[in-house]
């Protein structure tokens, strides 16, 4: 959204701006693409509490970690258990690692997007649905890799009638083409649609409360809605990183085992 | 121009009813947890997980509706 001029309204879609702070220039190919702006700030600020929240709760190494570190204990215990109940079977623990990775990026980035005048990296759809995609032809490339053309068995269910499974078969296919966007899309769709509502919302109630002392006192009661809106959105953040992760876990099973 | 303006907005008011899909959907795998639970009290902490992940694809579906419609309202 390129607001060249400087115009009064700000459009509520403001928050999802990304801007340039250290650009990249170079000579004969357009290489603007590797410039510093707020994305990478924020997956540099991810990063740092990721980092932090492992590294800095330790307790210098010992065995018996401090207080800090049983959350993060506790997250690793249930991804852990999640993907060993998911992809049961021989090979859950090649895949542990990349969920609890996509598990504990997601989970960060929708949190650090709950603060105030903060960017939300997980609202971009270019971004979110490359991702799953990538996921998704992963999973695939993986199937073909293990069963060979007996990949295309997942499209038949078990026990249907042989007159209907060519009908099957396409829906089937349909069906698994669009796991690739629409994993990505429910994330995004999610945390853009809330933060959306939040931002209207407030603007609306400083609009109300801005008016005189009557509205200003009146002003509370759509006030604590906003709140219960802010709740919500806290546990949706925390609910769709869940459900990317359990979902992969899913289509890795699926890909793997095949039924 | 005005008129292609006017069609968006009104289509962006009127793609907003697929959330109907969503809300129903969320009220039916809650009241879902709730029958089971009632049944069975100690399948809580296993049913838990699963009514929170059918309320997320529940939302997903009725929120791919909503994105239609901010696609219309904040397109270029």
């Amino acid at each position: 959204m390129l607001n060249l001029l400087n115009t009064y309204i700000n459009s509520p879609l403001d928050q999802f701006e990304i801007r340039v702070f250290l650009g990249f220039v170079s000579p004969f190919y357009d290489l603007s693409c590797l410039s510093f702006t707020t994305f990478s700030l924020y997956t540099l600020i991810v990063l740092s509490v990721i980092l932090g929240l492992n590294l800095l709760t330790n307790n210098n190494g010992k065995i018996v970690g401090s207080r800090w570190l049983v959350s993060q204990e506790a997250i690793y215990d249930t991804i852990l258990n999640m993907v060993k109940g998911q992809i049961s079977g021989k090979s859950w623990g090649y895949y542990f690692p990349l969920i609890y990775t996509f598990f504990i990026f997601i989970f960060t980035a929708n949190l650090i997007s709950m603060i105030p005048y903060s960017f939300a990296l997980t609202s971009h759809l270019v971004f979110i649905v490359s991702l799953s995609t990538i996921i998704w032809l992963g999973a695939t490339i993986t199937g073909f890799y293990r069963h060979g053309l007996v990949f295309f068995s997942l499209f038949v269910p078990t026990g249907t009638p042989l007159p209907l499974v060519p009908l099957l078969v396409l829906i089937e296919l349909l069906s698994y083409i669009a796991r690739a966007i629409s994993l990505g899309l429910r994330l995004m769709a999610n945390i853009l649609a809330g933060h959306l509502l939040m931002i209207i919302l407030a603007g609306l109630t400083l609009n109300l409360m801005s008016i005189n002392i009557f509205t200003l006192v009146f002003g509370f009661v759509p006030l604590a809605g906003i709140l219960a809106i802010l709740c919500l959105e806290f546990a949706i953040a925390m609910i769709q990183s869940y459900v990317w992760a359990i979902l992969t876990c899913s289509y890795l099973k699926d890909s793997l085992y095949l039924h | 121009m005005q008129l292609v303006l006017a069609a968006k907005y009104i289509g962006a008011g009127i793609s907003t009813i697929g959330l109907l899909g969503a809300g129903i959907g969320i009220a039916i795998v809650f009241a879902a947890l709730i029958n089971g639970v009632s049944r069975n009290p100690s399948l809580k902490d296993t049913l838990f997980p699963f009514a929170i992940l059918g309320f997320a694809l529940s939302e997903a579906t009725g929120l791919f509706c909503l994105m239609i419609s901010f696609l219309l309202l904040y397109g270029s």
